[in-house]
């Protein structure tokens, strides 16, 4: 019986490890995130905003107090000429320049009748990103203030002390306690987790459905259960294929962790895997619902296997598998906001929803441990649940030729069996 | 000694349909047992029964003297009707694992494919995976799949359909040699000049009842000689004869039905009366005429 499950077992990890799909998958999936990350950053850098531009106004002291905020800004441009006074000739000597590429445009500030707000034209030969105008916008406006607020007598370092910037520190309870937080950063590496889940549930449900039919229409499956039972077949399905799953999460790990590590990561200012916002329980956790996750949408990718004739009503049937992942994923934001929310804890304790569910809940905020437990426990049964329906299922998917069964078609087999 | 395989009035029904009704048969160690009937007779319902892939909903099924259990299956070979093969695996890896899975070591099994791909000739075959092999290559790796574990209870479903004469008859002789080992070997088939030739015993199945069951010769003793093949020169006037059901007449001869209790003498006095008789052949009917007459022509189903 366990002798015949591993030989089972064996033969699909094989298959597997073997294919063309594992090793494309195995090899893109890296390579994918790793160009995305590659591509993502260099386009972020590229909003750079203005590099080369000139500041023309009749107000040297406006002009020098704009110049100094546009350099102190997050989107420095590397080269400001400015330009005073603001005469019909200087104009067309920048319209010139302009045209000419040597810089991307002007600033034109000019003082507006009865206003303190002065009159800014932005003159370029395309047109400005939004970042690159709210940008200048600031400027102006912090360049106006400040010589508003010198004009009327404070001295010069107490406007610096009014207009430096504030220093948002942003904290966060994670689990009980009160961390550090990075904004940007405290949930990637819980996405990225979810993401992989997601992924690889969605990947290997469907692949075993696939296996499932392949043994149905080339009729192994016969000479198969006149050797082994159709529970140790199952069983042994569902390790292999498990097995193989696995496989491919280690090597990504093993990709991650050393990506994590090195001087690349390093250099976009990520250092461990702490800093990507993953801690050690939640590794732990996430190596359990990936699992429990896997064997139960495996389980039902093997049943819905079973009761279909053909490939192609995998491709309909593979809605089903995907369906409550899709919500899962969908719900993220939500769960990540209100773990506790009576929706989350429902939903979290549902066996389809449980592996992204909970683990969403538990990066968030740990839930009771009642909770957790019951959620394992459910997982667990259905995981049996499904594999022994699968296996019933299969069993009596002999009898079947080129039709699919019925629901109540399939509830009557399951008697002769 | 007991019979491998006792089927005791069984039945079997799916959906309204009865698929195997009453059906009672033994198969004896050392037998050649051809399982005979029209195309959705019962024959498969019936093996299936037998190995436990499906079970029977009243009646029993004994084998090797013993309720039927999973662990007697390492003792059984078993070739459905629609071969079953990993279409992607390589033809050795694949014998090996079906031989694994019947509780041969992997050498050992692999010892075994290679023997049985070489007295099967097809041993450049090895290497390959199944779907680059031709159909009837692809039979031989079934057929050796079924034996590799030595079964004492071999069963084949259609195992020559699709075969060309001369391979054929090759898996007929090894058949045939491992009958004479003393396994048992049951097939089923609807060629009724193999079954004639090659079986010990027979069960026919129609509408999923045994409608005739025992051994070859017993079986065909039940019935009268009362085929007479007749050679002659001259006139046919005989063919008027009292004796005579019907006839079917060719260049040189006819084909005679006698009518039951007929006598056949007689007949042969009335021809030679008229006519040169060159052969008079007095046979009891074939097993397909036997096979037409008792499942009435129907061979649809």
């Amino acid at each position: 019986m366990l002798r015949n499950t591993l030989l089972i077992a064996k033969r699909e990890y094989l298959e597997r490890i073997r294919s063309k799909v594992f090793l494309v998958t195995t090899v893109l999936v890296p390579l994918g995130v790793g160009v995305l990350v590659t591509f993502g950053g260099a386009g972020g850098r590229r909003l750079e905003g203005v590099r080369r531009m000139a500041i023309v106004s009749n107000d040297p002291a406006l002009v020098q107090a704009v110049k100094a905020s546009l350099e102190a800004g997050e989107l420095a441009p590397k080269y400001v000429e400015v330009a005073t006074p603001a005469t019909r000739a200087e104009l067309q000597r920048l319209n010139q320049e302009v045209t000419a590429h040597r810089i991307e445009g002007y600033l034109s500030i000019a003082p507006a009748a009865g206003q303190v707000e002065p009159l800014v034209t932005w003159v370029s030969a395309s047109a400005v990103n939004f970042l690159s105008k709210s940008e200048m916008e600031e400027a102006v406006r912090a360049a106006v203030v400040r010589q508003q607020l010198l004009e009327r007598g404070l001295p010069p370092g107490a406007v610096d002390d009014l207009m430096g910037p504030v220093a948002l520190k942003t904290m966060q309870i994670r689990n009980g306690e009160v961390v550090a937080a990075n904004s940007e950063r405290s949930f990637m590496g819980a996405y990225a987790l979810i993401l992989v889940l997601y992924g690889s549930v969605l990947i290997y449900g469907v692949n075993i459905a696939r296996s499932v039919v392949e043994e149905k229409t080339s009729r192994v499956f016969e000479v198969l259960l006149s050797m082994v039972s159709s529970d140790v077949l199952m069983l042994g399905k569902l390790l292999g294929v498990g097995a193989a799953g696995l496989t491919q999460i280690v090597i990504w790990s093993a990709l991650l962790v050393f990506y994590a590590g090195s001087t690349l990561a390093a250099s976009e200012g990520i250092h461990g895997l702490g800093s990507l916002g993953i801690t050690g329980p939640e590794l732990v956790y996430f190596a359990v619902f990936f699992l429990l996750g896997y064997f139960f949408y495996s389980g039902l990718g093997a049943a819905i296997g079973s009761t279909v004739s053909g490939e192609q009503e995998v491709q309909q049937f593979s809605l089903l598998i995907v369906s409550p992942l899709v919500v899962s994923v969908v719900l993220l934001p939500f769960v990540l906001g209100n773990p506790s929310s009576l929706t989350s804890v429902a939903l979290s304790l549902i066996p389809p929803f449980t592996p992204i569910i909970m683990y969403m809940r538990i990066c968030s905020q740990m839930p009771p441990a009642w909770q957790i437990a019951l959620a394992l426990a459910l997982m667990v049964g259905s995981v049996w649940g499904m594999v022994w329906l699968a296996a019933r299922i299969y069993r009596v998917g002999v009898l079947m030729y080129g039709k699919r069964a019925t629901i109540p078609e399939m509830l009557r087999w399951l008697r002769y069996s | 000694m007991p019979a491998l395989v006792e089927m005791d009035h069984v039945s079997k029904s799916y959906e309204e349909k009865a698929a195997v009704r009453d059906l009672s048969l033994r198969i004896e160690a050392g037998s050649m047992f051809g399982l005979l009937g029209p195309n959705g007779a019962g024959k498969t319902s019936t093996i299936r029964m037998m190995i436990g892939i499906t079970r029977p909903d009243s009646g029993r099924v004994t084998l090797f003297g013993e309720p039927f259990s999973n662990a007697a299956l390492s003792r059984v070979g078993y070739m459905p009707e629609e071969r079953g093969l990993y279409r992607r695996m390589k033809v050795l890896e694949q014998l090996v694992f079906l031989g694994e899975l019947r509780g041969l070591s992997a050498p050992d099994a692999s010892r075994r494919a290679r023997t049985w791909c070489e007295r099967l000739q097809i041993s450049e075959a090895i290497d390959k995976k199944t779907e680059e092999l031709s159909k009837g290559m692809q039979q031989k790796i079934q057929f050796i799949a079924t034996l590799l574990h030595e079964p004492q209870l071999i069963i084949m479903d259609e195992p020559f359909s699709g075969l060309d004469p001369v391979n054929a008859v090759l898996l007929q002789d090894t058949l045939i040699e491992l009958r004479n080992q003393g396994n048992a070997i049951l097939f089923s088939t609807h060629r009724m000049d193999q079954v004639e030739k090659l079986c010990d015993s027979i069960c026919l199945i129609n509408r999923g009842e045994a409608v005739l069951s025992g051994g070859m010769r017993e079986v065909k003793s039940r019935y009268e000689r009362n085929r007479v093949v007749l050679q002659f020169e001259g006139t046919n006037g005989f063919l008027h004869h009292p004796a005579i059901a019907e006839y079917k007449s060719y260049a040189g001869h006819v084909e005679i039905r006698l009518k039951p209790h007929a006598d056949a003498q007689d007949l042969l006095r009335t021809a030679a009366a008229c006519s040169t008789i060159t052969r008079f052949d007095l046979a009891e009917p074939s097993l397909e005429e036997i096979f037409i007459q008792t499942v009435g022509g129907r061979t649809d189903a």
